[in-house]
């Protein structure tokens, strides 16, 4: 009898004890989520049902300062925020400015990352390590400096239109149009995007390589068939970051572009602000949010492919 | 091994072993010694007599605060600490006005006791406290009419939009607005003003080519109250400017963002003509990041808007006395000698022969009670919105 309950009890104490851990570690977890759930969870409720015309509680003295407020007229709320802003003339001109800007960025940083480490990681040597040192100066500024920086350098008193008329040459002035816009955010997105795809390509086991070197195989195809495939998270991790962030800058294209078209960032501030249209502001706010959605799905699923190719899940 | 043992471990295994040990009289004695020593170090509540100021505005008046204002108000009344709080060309305005709004009718503190921003919205909206005149003796030395417009905030300073040219290349500056949109329209390239949305110069640029479209009763109903239909009248204005698109500043329809990106293309002499701000341009004249043959006019039909800045008191401050204190002090002939001379060259609200000749020299000949006033703010978000619906880039 003893002994039987003896072995009852280690038992019991064994599951007690792990019981007991994961009660501790959930406690734990409770107060990070609980400062998301309320100050970023419980605004973004908020500020959707704003958008559609909810316009009592928390929402009320926003909804008393703003002008062109439409309030609900069903119970679910009313669509007119999202149809003002539609028919808006210059929503669908700034929407393709922005994606196009992000589109471009993101290609272009992700072409000159994976030039840069692959090779890093082929040819390595001094020239590589100096050139990825000079990648990461943007981190280290500061944007708002970067972006002045640029408008001064390409302006009309600026280094280019200086240096060509010298030679009688006329250089176009870049700031207030997209391109600058392009410049600066490619500019700023490339030292992250740097970091990401050179670690992932660095812990490339070099015997892959190597052998396939031996099997006669070629540069690009090394490339395309080991080396992307093996760095696929990271590089989709640098586009995807890349992306979503460019998609909502404020500071480059305030500094950079033209008034119109312009960026969505810059008129979510406009319409916030100057033009005291709160609501659409919280509208366009929503559609980057559901535009980056598609990016952070596709992110997603590159992970869980991933997890599943290396057996994770 | 009996229940009780049984439940004592389990107690023990999800506590831990020490804390099981610690026998409750213990516990009880740390936690009131904690309690005594957290509640002693509460310190006392201070009756606070710092004012809390709230400036919404351009860098140039944080600096006449800061660098003037505040330390002259300390040296004469150093019981009153004037704590500063500075928004940037009124970036945080609706945030400013919903923690205003918020407070009076929630009936609490909304942590501001004096404000120099968005006045004559909380005015016409009643969270003001209108302190009896009786209270503030230098008030008498105000024109009646701006304290009119103010409703329910006191005027402490003036600026007015002028049109700054480079004489050097400019011989014989356009004197009234026809000639100047002639002059703009044969020196392609070489005028320019922000985007209305961004700065007060660029505004009053696009009110006044819409003013100059509009009857005088139009005019005024747009300054007194929110009014749509004469909003529709704005049209042949923005048809004019869109005209200009060809012919301003990169031809191209882009427009500099605000007030000092304006005042950086004609230091560099990339314009020769731009509506400023008067206290703007004569700051950047004395600290030498203008060219000297930089100069300014008024220009007349329509003149540019101006007028001045309003002081309010919140309703619910809980330093009223302070603030009216401020107030006070601002409007006698001391501390308008310090807004009128100094880095922030503004106008006066009392009459020019109150202050010091020396440094009110130059601006004897503006009569602020002339000032064209600007239009209402909701007024001013409609066309600021509207002008980037219509103008740039087209």
């Amino acid at each position: 009898m003893t002994t039987s309950n003896e072995t009852l009890n280690k038992e019991n104490l064994a599951v007690l004890k792990t019981a007991r851990l994961s009660l501790f570690g959930f406690f734990l977890s409770v107060p990070p989520v609980l400062i998301i759930l309320l100050f970023i969870g419980l605004p973004i409720v908020l500020a959707f049902i704003f958008s559609l015309g909810f316009t009592s509680g928390p929402n009320r003295i926003i909804a008393l300062l703003g002008q062109e407020i439409y309030t609900k007229d069903n119970w679910w709320g009313t669509f007119d925020a999202y149809k003002s802003v539609f028919n808006d003339s210059r929503f669908f001109g700034n929407l393709r400015t922005t994606l196009l800007v992000s589109f471009v960025t993101t290609v272009v940083v992700l072409t000159m990352s994976l030039g840069l480490a692959i090779y890093q990681r082929i040819r390595g040597g001094r020239v590589a390590a100096v050139l990825i040192a000079l990648t990461l100066v943007p981190l280290f500024v500061p944007v708002v400096i970067a972006a002045f920086a640029i408008r001064s350098f390409y302006d009309g008193t600026g280094f280019f239109k200086s240096l060509f008329e010298i030679f009688g040459m006329n250089f176009p002035t870049l700031t207030m149009t997209t391109y600058a816009v392009a410049i600066g955010t490619i500019w700023t997105s490339l030292p992250f995007s740097i970091l990401m795809i050179s670690s992932g390509m660095q812990s490339i086991p070099d015997a892959l390589i190597e052998t396939a070197q031996d099997a006669g195989a070629g540069f690009l195809r090394i490339v395309r068939t080991i080396m992307i495939p093996l760095a696929f998270v990271p590089i989709v991790i640098a586009a995807t970051f890349t992306a979503i962030g460019v998609m909502g800058s404020f500071t480059i294209p305030y500094f950079l572009g033209a008034n119109q078209p312009t960026m969505l960032g810059v008129e979510i501030v406009n319409f916030f602000g100057p033009y005291n249209r709160p609501q659409q502001s919280v509208v366009m706010a929503f559609i980057i949010f559901a535009a980056a959605s598609v990016i952070g799905f596709f992110y997603v699923w590159a992970n869980v492919r991933s997890a599943k190719l290396s057996g994770k899940i | 091994m009996t229940n009780y043992d049984q439940v004592r471990r389990f107690r023990t295994y999800l506590i831990g072993e020490k804390v099981m040990k610690f026998k409750v009289s213990k516990v009880a004695a740390i936690l009131a010694t904690a309690g005594l020593v957290l509640g002693g170090s509460v310190p006392p509540a201070v009756a606070s007599k710092a004012i809390r100021f709230h400036l919404s505005g351009d860098v140039n008046v944080k600096d006449l605060w800061e660098k003037s204002l505040i330390p002259e108000f300390n040296k004469l009344y150093p019981e009153y600490p004037v704590v500063l709080v500075f928004d940037r060309n009124g970036a945080n305005d609706a945030q400013t006005l919903a923690k205003i709004i918020g407070a009076k009718l929630t009936k609490r503190d909304p942590g501001i006791d004096l404000i120099d921003g968005p006045v004559t919205q909380l005015g016409a909206a009643g969270m003001l406290y209108r302190a009896n005149p009786g209270l503030l003796p230098n008030i008498a030395n105000v024109p009646r009419v701006l304290i009119k417009n103010g409703r329910g905030g006191i005027p402490y300073r003036a600026s007015t939009v002028l049109l700054a040219y480079n004489s050097k290349n400019v011989k014989s500056p356009p004197r009234d607005l026809k000639s100047l949109l002639v002059w703009i329209k044969a020196n392609p390239g070489k005028f320019t003003y922000n985007a209305p949305a961004g700065g007060g110069s660029g505004r009053a640029f696009v009110q006044t080519v819409l003013d100059s479209n509009l009857s005088p009763g139009e005019i005024k109903s747009l300054v007194e109250r929110a009014d749509k239909n004469v909003q529709v009248k704005w049209a042949k204005g923005f048809e004019i400017l869109r005209d200009l698109n060809k012919f301003t500043y990169g031809q191209n329809g882009t427009y500099p963002t605000n007030n000092q990106a304006t005042l950086d293309l004609l230091s560099k002499g990339l314009v020769d003509v731009a509506p400023v701000w008067s206290d703007m341009i004569a700051s950047a004249l004395k600290a030498g990041t203008m060219p000297k043959d930089v100069k300014v006019i008024a220009i007349t039909g329509p003149s540019f808007t101006g007028g001045p800045a309003f002081l309010g008191i919140p309703s619910m401050s809980t330093n009223r006395d302070g603030a009216r204190l401020l107030m006070n002090w601002l409007l006698s002939p001391a501390a308008q000698n310090l807004i009128v001379a100094g880095s922030m060259n503004g106008l006066p609200v009392i009459p020019v022969s109150m202050l010091d000749p020396v440094a009110s020299a130059n601006i004897s000949d503006i009569d602020i009670r002339t000032l064209r006033p600007p239009y209402l703010s909701a007024n001013h978000s409609d066309m600021n919105a509207a002008w980037a619906a219509a103008v740039p880039g087209k």
